[in-house]
């Protein structure tokens, strides 16, 4: 399966040939700095206020010149090795430091009276900035791509159709499984489903509770409680479903009601869930409301209404687009959420009704075919990409609509 | 003998008092913001409170149908007395009150719901009609009244958020009497909007007047002087002179308030 | 037609009944939530603390010189040759000799008597004898682990009732252990060896410990502070301060606030494909662990900065530059430091996360059993590239288990886990509280 410490000998040299540039650049750049600091001085005659720029600018002009353009390199260069599969050679040492060398000698060249360092340095800068947030630009091509692919892989060896329309999953490590996501895809519904009936009905009533009704020493012990919940690990609910929560609902509600013996089920993950969604909902409903305007508040006051005449028909309406939009928000945090449905619902794909039986999502599914000792290259294992990349376009649509809406529902008072 | 003159005139047109004020103090949690303020209000008479920013008229104006009860460390003692019933004995309820004392805000604030729904929803919560026929004259009584019919009479389900300023006031101001109050209180109602829709809202004003006795909170003094027939005049929390407002206006007994309209304070 | 104010009529009375129930309904909602967390932390608490104990023997060994070293001449590498389970004798023999003295019936065999003791304490004696090769032919008094089941009955886990059923141990031995812990040779401690050790085999429980795990978390962290930190702030500051309103910083803010919302295992999918199967870095390693987690908590930390920088006001980067700073040197001169505490609190939160999240490591194989403590630094593997666990995926991996100590464990290490985050959010609210400024 994947390539172990052992078998890397490529990673050892790459290591190796890199530190030594590494710490040639960082020399570089420490005699750069002095340099430039003195050379500096020297055009200005001793007066510094001879100088366009102060020297403390030629030196970090110096530095940045030093080392930006070889550091790309090595990124690029690796990425490079990478693709090509190849190895690193004493040829891509040569450009990088030449690179540093060349940096150091051109700025100090430069270091004259009138040359404007600060611009320079600004513009090393504000390049190194923009990298920065390209990143989170990168990570999400990096998502994308590498599901992309191995879901590519995985289609060449099963046919999507039956991907998608197969209701039966049982994966056979002999080969000839069958991989529907179709049960999953009904326990992660399922599963969600539950939990936003119970978070959604709490969390909404706690956060009108806490801004329209509770005093303010009420608040400031009720609200940092429900925030706690926030904070909490899933590892933790998840173990709190395992230990707790499904023992106690198969020996008081499932077993005696005979709906099942087991303790893993739907019903101890989607309750666990809807514990960790409420100060989702809460806190974001809480936002939406305040954003409700006390004018409109006052406007149904003053003409007679109740305070919960005034929330029900003047304050929740106002809110509910933004309300929507935090479902919504809940609604692709369940459906992403791991460790609890790991811990919680159990391990068979089935489709049935029954909420206490014990059914698997996607989640689940992505977890244990690619930790398991599967051949990596086996459609097995590279179903999970395909269910990562399913997870991923149902969770990006809602987050993007909901977002959207939220947006649009701010806008509407600012 | 002018003395006499005036006590004449103020009986004249004190016959009916619709509200009654004994030594009214309010405070915000430790800031003592309205002093022992005596005033009786007439009915069907248009009452302009003015005075510098911060003298209290709007929070004196709404202790009058209880709307500072939604601030938590506001307190209120001294008798409010409607109709000779006290609206702050713990028997009445707020919302009861609020029925009989409706309210216009300083920025309209209609509702995200269609012009229609927005005149409707006193008389729904209240319950005043019976069916939709009633509560649709309701509707269409209430606009005419605001003199906002004509031009919402063809959109009664578009949103009121949709109409011009002024439009949207005498709309809050259709809201507020679709409840068939017998006060109506207007908290600077004219302040968010233009010199034209100004003129409109002062020219209903001046009609409200038959059905209702109307409390107006004003920072303008020709507002006051062009609309009310009584005015008091608020200063630092204190109630410095309530009389008619020919009077206010051309021969004032105080000194304070001679400074104010003259536009020396404030 | 003219009411009193003073009667309430039917509609007002029915009106307000409904007012009292929405009321109830969310106060309903507040208490169950209140109450769930609760629950959460009673169960955990209830079912961890007795982790931070643990249930001791003291033996007399008498470290028969035969048995350990034949030769005789107390070479290091023939003595490492003898392996644990010429030890574990030695130690049976010393708890036999231990009631004998005390006068305590031993109706057990000797197998089932020297079950009573952890497989792991014959280790334990081997090391100190490899550490100091004198103590050889010595008498040694040892403080030695008891197995699982003694140190679950003293913790009330374990009964007599349950005993019987139970193959691992037996009435007998319970009575044994309890005599024992009468004449004070059995001891029930507090156990720092919980957070010291590496993790232990399925078959001891009793020497299972959060050592690796700890330091695996610590080396993520680092990663995680040292990467997400500058670029999140990089980022944030060239979002909020320097870029141009157009298409492509719109598609970034987009994005940013999507992958905010992206699940956390699509995370770990990235890290095996990008991390692990095209860059090669070692699986289980710290560092790939840490950089799946440095792009999970990007977001957080650029979303709090931008926050931080925006609640800077203008009049301050006017300020700068109308003493003819460069709009950079205004930005890291003034901006930067006042936006500090909101970063820095921003940050302590992200880590937070980062420290109690499971999903994307599982993915990166950090699920491996591991024995041995990871070196921040070897050549071979290089910077953070030794195989480890983490705190959470330690929790998830103890509950795979099928010994139930192995549930108290779990609960145990949570409970460490919580400490940590409590430790590290009051350390953000304290620096919140500290420093925040209102303008």
């Amino acid at each position: 399966m994947r390539r172990t410490l052992q078998s890397n000998e490529d990673l050892d040299t790459i290591m190796l040939s890199l530190t030594t540039p590494l710490l040639i650049i960082l020399a570089l750049a420490v005699i750069g700095f002095f340099l430039a600091k003195s050379r500096a001085l020297q055009v200005a005659g001793g007066d510094i206020r001879g100088l366009v720029s102060l020297p403390s600018q030629h030196a970090l002009n110096t530095v940045l010149a030093t080392i930006v353009p070889p550091l790309a390199a090595i990124f690029l260069i690796s990425l490079y090795v990478r693709i090509t599969d190849g190895t690193g050679s004493w040829f891509f040492t040569l450009v990088v430091i030449g690179l540093a060398v060349t940096g150091l000698a051109l700025s100090l060249i430069s270091i004259k009276q009138e040359s404007r360092a600060r611009t320079y340095a600004e513009r090393w800068i504000l390049g190194l900035l923009i990298f920065a947030s390209t990143i989170a630009i990168m990570t999400t091509v990096g998502i994308v791509f590498s599901m992309l692919f191995e879901t590519f892989n995985f289609f060449g060896q099963y046919d999507w159709r039956d991907f998608f329309l197969s209701t039966n999953w049982s994966p056979n490590f002999r080969g000839n499984s069958d991989l529907g996501i179709i049960p999953l895809l009904w326990g992660t519904l399922y599963i969600s489903f539950i939990a936003l009936a119970f978070a959604v009905p709490i969390g909404l009533f706690a956060a009108i509770y806490l801004s329209e009704y509770a005093g303010p020493r009420m608040r400031s012990i009720a609200k940092p409680a429900i925030e706690v919940l926030a904070g909490i690990p899933t590892i933790v609910y998840g173990l709190f479903a395992l230990i707790t929560v499904g023992p106690f609902l198969r020996d008081y509600f499932a077993s005696p009601m005979g709906f099942g013996e087991s303790a893993s089920s739907v019903m101890t993950a989607g309750l666990v869930m809807g514990v960790m969604l409420i100060p989702f909902v809460s806190s974001l409903s809480d936002d939406i409301i305040n954003a409700v305007p006390q004018a409109m508040r006052d406007g149904s006051l003053g003409l007679g209404a109740t305070k919960s005449e005034t929330i029900r028909q003047v304050v929740v309406p106002a809110a509910l687009p933004g309300i929507v939009g935090a479902i919504l928000l809940a609604a692709s945090r369940a459906i992403g959420e791991t460790m609890i449905v790991v811990l919680g619902a159990g391990a068979a794909a089935r489709l049935s009704l029954n909420p206490f039986e014990a059914m698997t999502t996607v989640t689940v599914k992505i977890v244990s075919q690619l930790t398991g000792d599967t051949d990596f290259a086996s459609p097995e294992t590279l179903v999970a990409f395909a269910l990562g990349l399913t997870l991923f376009v149902i969770t990006l649509g809602l987050n993007v609509f909901a977002l959207y809406i939220v947006r649009k529902y701010r806008e509407q008072y600012e | 003998m002018e003395d006499m003159y005036h006590a004449d005139r103020a009986m004249s047109t004190q016959q009916d008092t619709k509200i009654s004020a004994k030594g009214v103090q309010v405070y915000y949690a430790d800031n003592h913001a309205i002093k022992d303020v005596n005033v009786e209000i007439a009915d069907k008479t248009v009452t302009a409170f003015i005075g510098p920013s911060g003298c209290g008229k709007s929070t004196f104006l709404r202790c009058l149908n209880r709307m500072n009860d939604t601030i938590d460390t506001c307190r209120v003692e001294g008798d409010i007395l409607l109709d000779g019933e006290d609206i702050y004995d713990p028997k009445v309820d707020p919302v009861q009150l609020r029925a009989k004392v409706g309210m216009v805000f300083q920025k309209p604030n209609p509702f995200p719901k269609s012009i229609y729904d927005n005149v409707a929803y006193g008389p729904k919560i209240h319950g005043l009609a019976r069916n939709k026929a009633e509560l649709d004259e309701i509707v269409e009584k209430s606009l005419r009244k605001a003199a906002l019919w004509n031009e919402a009479k063809d959109r009664l389900n578009a949103p009121g958020t949709g109409l011009s300023g002024g439009q949207q006031q005498r709309l809050c101001i259709a809201r507020a009497i679709a409840t068939a109050p017998e006060v109506l209180l207007m908290d600077e109602p004219c302040s968010a909007l233009d010199p034209i829709a100004t003129a409109q809202v002062e020219e209903l004003i001046d009609e409200l007047r038959q059905s209702f006795s109307v409390v107006i909170v004003t920072h303008s003094m020709q507002q006051a002087a062009r609309v009310s027939q009584k005015t008091a005049f608020f200063h630092l929390g204190n109630l410095v002179e309530y009389d008619d407002t020919d009077k206010i206006f051309t021969n004032p007994e105080d000194s304070r308030t001679e400074s104010y309209i003259s536009g020396r304070i404030g | 037609m003219k009411t009193s104010l003073l009667k309430l009529d039917t509609r007002t009375k029915k009106r307000n009944a409904a007012e009292a129930r929405f009321k109830a309904y969310g106060l309903t909602a507040i208490i169950i939530a209140m109450l769930a967390l609760l629950i959460l932390l009673t169960s955990v608490l209830g079912n961890g603390l007795s982790s931070f104990r643990q249930t001791f023997i003291t033996l007399n060994v008498e470290l028969v010189e035969d048995k350990l070293d034949k030769s005789g001449v107390r070479d290091l590498e023939v003595m490492s040759k003898v392996t644990t389970i010429s030890y574990a004798p030695l130690l049976r023999d010393a708890l036999i000799a231990e009631l004998d003295e005390r006068g305590i019936e031993n109706p057990l065999s000797n197998r089932d008597l020297g079950d009573m003791i952890s497989k792991e304490a014959a280790a334990t004696v081997r090391n100190r004898v490899l550490a100091n090769l004198d103590l050889v032919g010595q008498t040694i008094t040892f403080d030695v682990l008891a197995s699982g089941r003694i140190d679950a009955f003293f913790k009330g886990d374990v009964t007599m009732e349950s005993a019987v059923l139970d193959s691992n141990t037996s009435p007998e031995a319970l009575t044994i252990a309890q005599q024992l812990a009468d004449v004070g040779v059995i001891e029930t401690k507090f156990n720092w060896n919980f957070f010291v050790w590496p993790d232990a085999s399925v078959q001891r429980p009793e020497a299972a410990g959060l050592g690796v795990a700890i330091l695996g978390s610590l080396y993520m962290m680092i990663v995680v502070l040292v990467l997400a930190l500058p670029i999140g702030v990089a980022s944030s500051i060239y979002l909020e301060e320097f870029a141009p309103k157009n298409r492509w910083t719109d598609l970034i803010e987009v994005n940013i606030s999507n992958l905010a919302a992206v699940p956390s295992i699509v995370y770990g999918i990235l890290g095996l494909a990008i991390f692990i199967n095209f860059m090669e870095f070692n699986q289980s390693s710290p560092l790939v662990g840490g950089l799946v987690l440095t792009l999970m908590t990007l977001p957080t930390i650029i979303i709090s900065t931008r926050a931080a920088l925006k609640s800077v006001p203008p009049s301050i980067r006017d300020a700068a530059l109308g003493v003819g700073a460069s709009k950079m040197q205004s930005v890291f001169h003034h901006v930067l430091p006042l936006a500090a505490p909101g970063i820095l609190t921003g940050t302590i939160i992200g880590l937070a996360q980062a420290l109690g999240e499971t999903a994307p490591l599982l993915l990166i194989g950090m699920v491996a059993f591991v024995r041995e403590y990871p070196a921040a630094y070897t050549p071979e593997a290089g910077l953070f590239g030794e195989a480890s666990t983490a705190l959470p995926v330690q929790v998830f991996n103890w509950t795979q288990r099928s010994d139930p100590a192995f549930v108290e464990r779990a609960s145990g290490a949570i409970i460490t886990l919580l400490v940590f985050l409590l430790i590290m959010n009051a350390v953000a609210i304290y620096l919140r509280r500290r420093f925040e400024r209102r303008w």
